[in-house]
């Protein structure tokens, strides 16, 4: 207890937080109100009701962070860092998640609402794998976001606290030695969930290809022009011309190294013979004699050195 | 030879020269010893044992050999000044060479006894050995006499521990630094060997001397030769004989003195010399054999030296003019290229020999008669040490002549010692032979020796050289050279253990039957030699023939066959029981098999196990996948890419039937996964997309399972879908769990070859850009990272592994003893908590390949370690002395394939993102040398394992002097971890392949295991949560702090802080470790500085691993 008592009660704009592990150990947070930087994740966590927490527990779950600030208001959600941006890598597509996905492209030109629009219309449903709750373990001094319901939990959050606050350990996500039992079985599901799992999936999957293929603004032989009136130059056509024809493109060689083939170079070799002139074969000679010299010398000083470090010295 | 070979000679040579400077005072001591030894005044004969007497009032005793004199005697013994005093031998020569170990250098001076003592019949029954004994004696007493003047001590020395050759060693006093007299030449670090010769022509007649004599009556019908009795007499005859040769040659032959001192600078670092390590029998105070080794060179082989006669000249002399390294070379062709068991070489001379070649061969196992022609250079040299030594000659040629791809052949050849026996030799065996008996070799070929020990050890050479035969290249006999003695001790103290090395001839040496004669065959030897092992035994081919069986019930019992003979013949020729005999290579074994309880526990079962039913059950696998009907995709080829498969695995396989493992105590339910490849044919139906792969992945799983249970002799396939911690959708996951009835497990993964296609297209996203501008311009994006990641993982499994396994599988064919020393290496790797979790299992077999591939590439090249034991010693060797930064290139791939694959090939030199670790290991297929380190050793590591392989390599040492015990090798010392996390062992699955696993831990339960209510958990093959722990711990805090830990079965972590994020620093939001800020009152001016949370970081430990941690230990440092 003692240890948390000479502590400063904020640090470079950051509220401390202890939180008390046992009676003895007891682990920082750093707590700050959010300020959102991004204005795409203005949607995901409001500013005013979001707390940002540095040195979260690297074992901590939404619902142990959820209990830990039981006290100072509700939780809407918790967000770990580094998985603001990626909720739609989540395996399980629910619905939800869909329509989230879809919010952020919005902003993309039109043509692409209307597939979602055409998404929407009769989408496959995936089965998804069963899902047990699992406790995922985060590098250690990961952050995170906290967005209360109301503003007010933040404030109330943010005060000094008098005493650590004990750490909740939920038994919903088992740890140690049981999580990873409960990681091996949920690895392994039926197979009959597996294969509607893998069936589902890729009739969706053939779906959206289908709607893309409609939709696709590529047809053969045609240029690609961007809004912005340029047209992308990319091989394609035949003999080394754009699609569309007229401008010649670079070869692969050279967008891969930049360099031009080999077989010009060789072309340019010098047509002059090598041992023609007897004053070539005296200064090849010549320097011939001089790299053997050099050689033997450094030689003679690798050897030096070596006896400097006292190396012969057999035994 | 390239011009720095010849400068690095020339920088040896002044170093293992006396210094001229330090010999001045040498010279005046001789001078003074010269002038009293020739002023000594005569004493007059008397009885040997009354003369012996007077002088023991001196405290010297009288080295007579035995036969010793007894009362009955009736010659005597007396003393005259001596009639010439020279310096002779290398000494006088100027071509003396440092020794191992300190060994001074030895200036051997000519004692000219005068002819007057002897009369003709002295040369019989030892009487001309007592006189010189008696002659020796007042030397001494006249040397340590005040009178004389000279300040100096003496010792006797017998040369091989033969009292019959012995002399006298007269040193500057030991610890009398600080006088600083004329003549005290204690810095040169010399002695001076006093011998007394016999005058030319010797007193007695030179033809009753030759080696078919018999010059010992012991009872007086028999005539038996004693050819090392009238060697050890003639041997008084030749040091003034030997100086002019060699002066004569030094003359002729310019590069002779340093062609000589490379020589004997080779022959000293393989123990063919002195030294109080061990060293090859017979070669002790020899000097005039290597000196005639080069004579031979020059001088050329006396043309009817040959048995038969027949071969006119047979060896050509080389060039006067050679340089010192040609010569050097030429020697050892001939010691590498001659059989000395049945060509006697004799130099030729201008004169004439004495005696004829025939008589020496007669009598002698290996014949070299040099220029001097008296005495066989060779006599009592054991054919087995010149069977080492014709295969170290062998063995450094090789690397001379291989010189591009051995790094430093220098080094090799002249500055390393290569005693060390652990490395050198594939079996070693320390015997005690004070009990030996000798019951079958008679009394005079035991007095011809001289000594019992003698007789012992040569008969023991010859033994247990006829009873391995080809199985050995060669035997070797070795024990410290004999040490000086004080002057009141009269006998030389002869060794109680000998210690034997046998460097197998990997062909031959595992045989089962030793055939002997035809039954018909009026040949006794055979059955007289192996006793009641031999018997009569009818062969396939309908003969009957006598013969020797060694049965054997697996690999190791095998591998120990010539153990198992030399400790059957020890016992049969020379009554040594089992019990005085030392060999490690039983224990090693031990280190490689799981706990007798736990094993015999599955056998109870019926369950079979081993690499060739494992690999059994992998071609059932193969059968049953590619005879399946109802694959939308027939499986092209299936590629094991298990250890497990490929014979390296610490345990040998061994299949846990699902049933079985409820019964088994929950700390040795492991079940090894084999993991293997499945390769579709190709078709253009896969999707291209690398998401939708994975996903057909899964479907074509789920019909694999289904066709697979169909087909029969399968248990149970699962699906598994990843490992639970990596979350990119586009790299390969999912696997396939194969249960086979008889308990195997197989992993099956799909190798789809548009992947990497695939994720090289988002890599190189933007092709159209050049690669140049690209370089500087992007930022590496998300996606594009994942795509690395995955490419990476994708190059790995699915290229590099498969290849590796073939390589390594080859190699195991290849080299019998390979897959036991990557077994050895793993486990002593794993026990100090660096492998898998530091060092990958496929780079560790790689550098167990470059031991075997080392020297030469191709064929079965002496340098190949023939067991498990040598192979182990020869990788902590590499690892001791490794330049890591120098990288190492293995060629792998050559070794099996021919020459034809070239290093040029990859298409796939980019893989590798991490370059954190240390170590670089090349191979063909891998030209960076990072496929199997990216992930560590890094160099913190990397210098632990050096450390760790020199703490071993020293250990190993210890073999010597029969202290070592192998189970100290792998036991790894906590005491650097700053914490240690103790795990509770009776949970985990593997806990009984602990190194020091405590049976306590699963027999606690088993005595009442019936009344127990048999917990029903199924069997989870794989599962090993101490690893899971461990890889958490590791991902987790990887800025915090490194964790270690024994991946077979340890049960407990060890862990460093990482120094840098204990110090004080300024508050990060990404600091990347748990911090606590620094105390108020103790705030310096900087505001906001932070620290490590130590406490709240182990309690984290404590609580993320619940169940499986028992404690953490804080150990102050």
């Amino acid at each position: 207890m003692s240890d948390y008592m000479g502590l400063p009660s904020s640090i470079a704009g950051f509220r401390i937080i202890p939180v008390a592990y046992n009676s003895t150990t007891s682990h920082i947070l750093y707590a700050r109100k959010h300020v959102g930087s991004k204005r795409k994740n203005s949607t995901s966590l409001p500013e005013g009701r979001t707390l940002f927490l540095v040195n979260v527990p690297p074992d901590a779950t939404e619902r142990e962070m959820v209990l830990l600030f039981k006290n100072c208001g509700t939780v809407e959600r918790v967000v770990f860092d580094w998985e603001v941006s990626e909720p739609d890598q989540d395996s399980t597509t629910s619905d939800e998640e869909e329509e989230e996905e879809a919010q952020p492209e919005q902003q993309q030109p039109r043509k692409r609402r209307k597939l979602d629009k055409g998404k929407k219309e009769k989408p496959p449903a995936v089965v998804p794998l069963p899902h047990r709750a699992l406790r995922v373990l985060r590098k250690t001094g990961h952050s995170a976001h906290v967005v209360f319901l109301d503003e007010s939990s933040l404030e109330r959050a943010l005060a000094p606290a008098e005493k650590p606050r004990p750490w909740p350990t939920s038994s919903e996500e088992p740890r140690g030695l049981a999580h990873y039992l409960a990681l091996y079985d949920s690895l392994r599901p039926p197979l009959d969930v597996v294969r509607d799992h893998a069936d589902t999936w890729m009739e969706m999957f053939d779906y959206e290809q289908a709607k893309k293929k409609q939709k696709s603004e590529y047809r053969k032989g045609e240029a690609i022009v961007d809004e912005d009136g340029f047209t992308l130059v990319t091989r394609g056509g035949a003999y080394g011309q754009t699609l569309g024809g007229g401008v010649g493109v670079a070869s692969k060689r050279f967008q891969e190294t930049g360099q031009v083939s080999k077989r010009k170079r060789k072309k340019k070799d010098p047509k002059e013979k090598e041992d023609f002139y007897a004053f070539q074969r005296r200064e090849k000679k010549r320097n011939e004699l001089l790299e053997l010299q050099r050689k033997w010398e450094a030689d003679k000083a690798k050897v030096e050195e070596l006896k400097a470090s006292k190396r012969f010295k057999p035994y | 030879m390239s011009s720095s070979f010849k400068l690095q000679i020339d920088a040896l040579l002044p170093n293992v020269r006396p210094k001229s400077s330090r010999i001045p005072p040498l010279d005046r001591f001789l001078f003074a010893l010269h002038s009293v030894l020739t002023s000594l005044s005569s004493r007059e004969a008397q009885h040997p044992l009354e003369a012996a007497h007077k002088l023991q009032d001196k405290s010297i005793s009288v080295p007579y050999p035995d036969p010793r004199p007894t009362k009955e005697t009736n010659w005597k013994v007396g003393f005259e000044k001596p009639y010439d005093v020279n310096v002779v031998g290398s000494w006088a020569n100027k071509c003396s060479v440092k020794g191992q170990d300190g060994t001074k250098f030895r200036v051997d001076l000519a004692v000219e006894m005068p002819a007057a003592l002897f009369q003709e019949k002295d040369y019989l029954n030892g009487r001309f050995f007592h006189k010189k004994a008696y002659y020796l004696a007042c030397l001494a007493d006249a040397v340590v006499d005040k009178q004389s003047g000279l300040n100096a001590t003496v010792e006797y020395r017998s040369v091989s521990g033969d009292p019959r050759l012995t002399t006298l060693l007269v040193r500057s006093p030991q610890g009398s630094v600080s006088d600083k007299s004329e003549t005290d030449f204690t810095p040169l670090n010399a002695e001076i060997q006093i011998i007394p010769t016999l005058p030319n022509p010797p007193p007695f007649p030179l033809h009753r001397l030759s080696p078919t004599q018999c010059n010992l009556r012991l009872s007086s019908e028999s005539q038996t030769p004693t050819p090392l009795y009238n060697t050890a007499l003639l041997l008084s005859c030749t040091p003034k004989a030997h100086l002019l040769a060699v002066h004569k040659l030094k003359a002729d032959v310019p590069a002779f003195a340093d062609a000589l001192t490379l020589l004997r600078v080779w022959a000293n670092q393989r123990g063919y010399g002195e030294g109080s390590r061990l060293c090859v029998r017979g070669f002790e105070g020899r000097g005039a054999w290597w000196t005639g080794v080069l004579e031979l060179l020059v001088r050329g082989e006396e043309g009817a030296g040959g048995k038969g006669g027949a071969a006119v000249g047979k060896r050509k002399p080389v060039g006067k003019g050679l340089s010192s390294y040609q010569m050097f070379r030429a020697a050892l062709d001939f010691l590498a290229k001659h059989d000395f068991e049945d060509e006697a070489v004799v130099v030729k001379t201008n004169g004439g020999h004495r005696y004829p070649a025939d008589e020496y061969k007669s009598s002698h196992d290996a014949v070299f008669v040099d220029s001097v022609s008296l005495v066989n250079l060779l006599a009592g040299v054991p054919l087995s040490s010149l069977d080492m030594l014709k295969h170290d000659a062998q063995l450094t040629l090789d690397i001379l002549g291989n010189s591009a791809a051995v790094n430093d052949a220098f080094n090799e050849t002249f500055l390393k010692d290569q005693r060390s026996v652990p490395s050198r030799f594939d079996a070693f065996i320390s015997v005690d032979i004070a009990s030996a008996k000798l019951d079958n070799i008679s009394s005079i070929t035991v007095a011809d020796q001289g000594l019992r020990v003698t007789a012992i050890l040569n008969s023991l050479a010859s033994v247990l050289r006829r009873g391995l035969g080809n199985r050995a290249k060669a035997v070797a006999i070795l024990h410290p050279t004999s040490t000086p003695r004080s002057v009141s001790e009269s006998h030389p103290s002869s060794p109680h253990t000998v210690c034997i090395g046998i460097i197998y001839n990997t062909e031959h040496a595992f045989r089962l039957v030793e055939h002997g004669p035809a039954v018909d065959d009026p040949d006794t030897s055979f059955a007289a030699f192996w006793g009641d092992k031999a018997e009569l035994r009818r062969f396939k081919d309908g003969s009957i023939t006598q013969s020797v069986v060694w049965d054997v019930q697996n690999s190791d019992e095998r591998a120990r066959i010539p153990v198992r003979i030399v400790e059957y013949l020890l016992d049969r020729h020379f009554s040594v029981s089992t019990k005085a005999v030392k060999t490690w290579q039983a224990r090693f074994d031990s280190i490689l098999r799981l706990p007798e309880s736990i094993s015999s526990m599955i056998q109870q079962q019926g369950a079979t196990g081993g690499f060739k039913n494992a690999l059994a059950a992998f071609d059932g696998l193969l059968r049953a996948l590619k005879s399946s009907e109802e694959l939308p995709l027939s499986i092209l080829n299936v590629h094991p890419v298990s250890e497990y498969l490929r014979y390296t695995s610490v345990f040998s396989p061994l299949p846990v039937p699902p049933e079985l493992s409820s019964v088994l105590p929950k700390c040795a339910r492991y079940v090894p996964v084999f993991e293997v490849i499945l390769e579709f044919e190709k078709s253009g139906r896969w999707p291209d997309d690398l998401r939708a792969i994975q996903k057909i992945k899964l479907a074509f799983f789920e019909r694999i399972a289904a066709a697979l249970m169909n087909h029969g002799g399968f248990r149970r396939a699962v699906v598994v879908l990843g490992d639970g911690v990596c979350t990119s959708e586009i790299q390969d996951q999912a696997r396939l769990e194969i249960v086979t009835d008889q308990g195997w497990v197989f992993s099956a993964r799909i190798w789809h070859d548009r992947e990497a296609i695939l994720l090289d297209r988002i890599i190189n996203d933007k092709s159209h850009i050049s690669k140049a501008v690209r370089k500087t311009a992007e930022g590496q994006s998300k996606d594009r990272q994942l795509a690395l990641e995955a490419r990476e993982v994708y190059l790995r499994r699915f290229i590099h592994a498969p290849k590796h396994h073939r390589a390594i599988a080859n190699m195991s064919h290849r080299f019998s003893a390979y897959a036991g020393t990557a077994r050895l290496v793993k486990r002593w790797l794993s026990s100090h908590w660096l492998l898998h979790g530091h060092i990958s299992e496929e780079v560790v077999e790689i550098i167990c390949a470059s031991v075997f591939l080392g020297g030469r590439q191709y064929g079965d090249g002496p340098s190949v370690p023939g067991s498990k034991e040598r192979g182990f010693a020869r990788v902590v060797e590499f690892l001791k002395d490794w330049k890591i930064e120098e990288g190492l290139f293995v060629p792998l791939y050559a070794a099996g394939a021919g020459e034809q694959a070239s290093p040029e090939e990859g298409a796939n030199h980019i893989g590798v993102l991490d370059k954190t670790g240390a170590w670089s290991v090349r191979t063909e297929e891998d030209p960076e040398g990072r496929m199997w380190t990216s992930h560590g050793p890094d160099s913190v590591v990397a210098l632990r394992v050096k450390a760790l392989a020199k703490a071993t390599w020293n250990l190993l040492q210890s073999m010597e002097s029969r202290r070592l015990d192998v189970k100290t090798l792998f036991l790894h010392p906590t005491d650097d971890y700053d914490f240690l996390v103790k795990l509770d062992a009776s949970v985990l699955p593997r806990y009984h392949q602990n190194i020091s696993a405590d049976p306590k831990t699963w027999s606690r339960g088993s005595g009442y295991a019936n009344l127990q209510p048999r917990d029903e958990e199924p069997s989870r093959p794989g599962r090993d949560p101490a690893q899971l722990l461990f890889d958490d711990l590791q991902r987790v805090y990887q800025d915090s702090f490194k964790v270690f830990y024994d991946c077979y079965g340890g049960n407990t972590f060890g862990a460093v802080w990482d120094p840098s994020v204990k110090k004080r620093r300024p508050f990060r939001v990404m600091g990347g470790f748990s911090s606590i800020p620094v105390k108020k009152e103790e705030k310096s001016k900087e505001k906001g500085t932070v620290t490590l949370n130590e406490s709240a970081i182990l309690s984290e430990i404590t609580r993320i691993g619940a169940g499986l941690v028992n404690d953490v230990v804080v150990q102050s440092s």
